[in-house]
């Protein structure tokens, strides 16, 4: 932990194992719409973080940011060392294989089966045949799904859709997961199969950040928790619970 | 990049049978919208015809003395179609302009006041076909220097009356086309973006793991190239069929016009192909870009 701490000072992001460090990051929108302000954050490797706030928080925006679907209006994004604002833009597919990402609503395609949406990661970035297969089956049988794996989405429980999306987060070897609310479609019961899963993920050296609205969860597990509010960061917190606890 | 080809050729076959509702939407609007080009394309080629029809009738016609030797008409008429302005020199002898006067007379409902008349009082006379009907002016007085011409009339004011209007429809027949291509063009490119948009989702998809542009892109190009290419067949297929029926009809009237059918059927098949093509490859290009990184 003092460790970790002391990495946290380093001053400069690409020389520290950072995996995400956002620095003095500002976002606005036309019209005046400000998502984010002056959020500082930094995220070394093999962190496991929560992030939480009320919806409008600011969540979002930073997901946004990190897979560089937007640029930050002010202030710096570094992802594995990278600053996203001077990233040409044809390296920015190789900086999204660097992140897995997981969504609420899985976004698998209905007309593959579970292995054919997790080798569909691969050939669209252009990965040969023959490395497809092994790399599938293998995310496949790490979140449990190798019986299932010829069977479409529609068929499958909510928690198996969930699995299949992060196993297909996972087939790039990814330096960091980034999950936007995984278990909010999901009963309590299947939530923590997957953040087990995810915690188990994170035992293997994969950095995960977590946004979420689950409680429960955040606060039983003692990880640390980003609080957001209003586009500020309100909180980090190492072993931090759900809601502030003085 | 043989990999790169395959991928997206693959990928493009799987779009294309995957959203089979889409594909036929977009190959049969893409097939109306050839159709209707090419069919404005062909009234246009019939109008500029006509009109080059109607500006070759505009003569200059000299009226022959009558005493003029044969010999020398033949001559003068041989001098008068070695000009540069010239097109054709057609020569009516004091017969043949008797019997058209007849004709005409017998066309208007009226008498024919010729057989009261003891002598034939109508000049042979040169009908001289210009290239341009604007370059009557050196051919007149070329005729009129000439000992043989009684008389060589200016027809500068039915010139200008002539090409005022063929100018106007021809340029009334570019301005519909154009508006009719530019409504192709819309149509079309908004069919495709439909097809496109139906799939956002896995254009997001890719796009989250990491696929870059070009994997994204071409796919989607070469299912828009097949739709063009597709459409065009198709249209192409109905306008070959239609030519047949059409064909007795359309002889008859294009036969009166100075238009090669050849030459209009072989421009017809190269625009529906081109635009077909072109517009498929366009729209998708067009289409996919919205999803791609700012």
């Amino acid at each position: 932990m003092r460790e970790r701490l002391l990495r946290r000072r380093l001053d400069d992001p690409s020389t520290n194992s950072a995996v995400v460090v956002l620095r003095d990051v500002t976002k606005g929108y036309p019209g005046g719409n400000v998502a984010l302000r002056d959020v500082d954050l930094e995220i070394p490797e093999g962190d496991f973080v929560f992030l939480v706030g009320p919806s409008g928080a600011g969540k979002s925006t930073i997901i946004k940011l990190l897979i560089r679907d937007e640029l930050a209006t002010r202030g710096e994004v570094y992802v594995d060392g990278h600053d996203l604002a001077r990233l040409p833009r044809r390296m920015v597919p190789r900086i999204r294989r660097r992140i897995g990402i997981v969504f609420q609503d899985y976004k698998l395609l209905p007309r593959k089966s579970v292995f054919e949406n997790v080798a569909f990661a691969l050939e669209v970035t252009g990965t040969p045949r023959r490395r497809i297969r092994p790399a599938v089956e293998r995310v496949i049988a790490l979140v449990g799904l190798s019986a299932q794996a010829g069977q479409l989405p529609s068929t499958l429980s909510g928690g198996e859709q969930q699995r299949t999306a992060i196993a297909r987060a996972l087939v790039h070897d990814p330096r960091v997961i980034i999950a936007d609310e995984p278990t909010g479609n999901l009963d309590p019961l299947i939530s923590w199969e997957i953040i087990q899963l995810l915690l188990r993920i994170n035992e293997l050296g994969v950095t995960v950040l977590m946004a979420t609205h689950d409680a429960e969860v955040v606060t039983a597990l003692r990880k640390r928790v980003v609080a957001l509010e209003e586009g500020r960061i309100v909180r980090d917190e190492t072993g931090g619970a759900y809601h502030r606890q003085d | 990049m043989i990999g790169f080809l395959v991928f997206s050729l693959r990928r493009a076959g799987q779009g294309l049978l995957r959203n089979g509702l889409m594909t036929v939407a977009a190959t049969a609007t893409m097939a109306l919208m050839l159709l209707l080009l090419s069919g404005f394309w062909v009234i246009r080629s019939g109008l500029a015809a006509g009109l080059e029809f109607v500006e070759q009738k505009v003569e200059v016609v000299a009226d022959l003395r009558d005493d003029a030797d044969p010999v020398d008409v033949t001559a003068l008429r041989e001098r008068i179609a070695a000009l540069p302005e010239v097109a054709a020199v057609g020569y009516v002898s004091k017969d043949e302009a008797l019997l058209r006067f007849r004709e005409y007379l017998a066309a208007q409902g009226e008498d024919d006041l010729t057989q009261y008349l003891g002598d034939n009082p109508l000049r042979a006379s040169l009908e001289v076909t210009l290239h341009d009907p604007r370059d009557f002016g050196p051919v007149i007085e070329r005729l009129r220097g000439e000992p043989i011409v009684e008389s060589a009339k200016d027809i500068g004011s039915l010139v200008e009356r002539v090409l005022t209007v063929t100018e106007v429809l021809r340029t009334v027949g570019v301005v519909v086309l154009v508006v009719v291509a530019i409504i192709v063009l819309f149509i079309v490119m908004n069919t495709i973006r439909l097809a496109v948009v139906a799939r956002a989702e896995e254009i997001d998809v890719m796009r989250l793991v990491g696929a870059s542009d070009a994997f994204i892109r071409w796919p989607f190009v070469f299912e828009g190239a097949f739709i063009g290419l597709l459409g065009a067949a198709l249209a192409l297929g109905a306008l070959a069929l239609a030519a047949d029926p059409l064909g007795s009809f359309m002889f008859d009237f294009f036969r009166l016009l100075p238009l090669q059918l050849g030459t209009l059927a072989r421009d017809v098949a190269i625009l529906v192909l081109a635009t077909g093509f072109g517009l498929g490859v366009l729209g998708s290009w067009i289409s996919v870009r919205t999803y791609l990184i700012k």
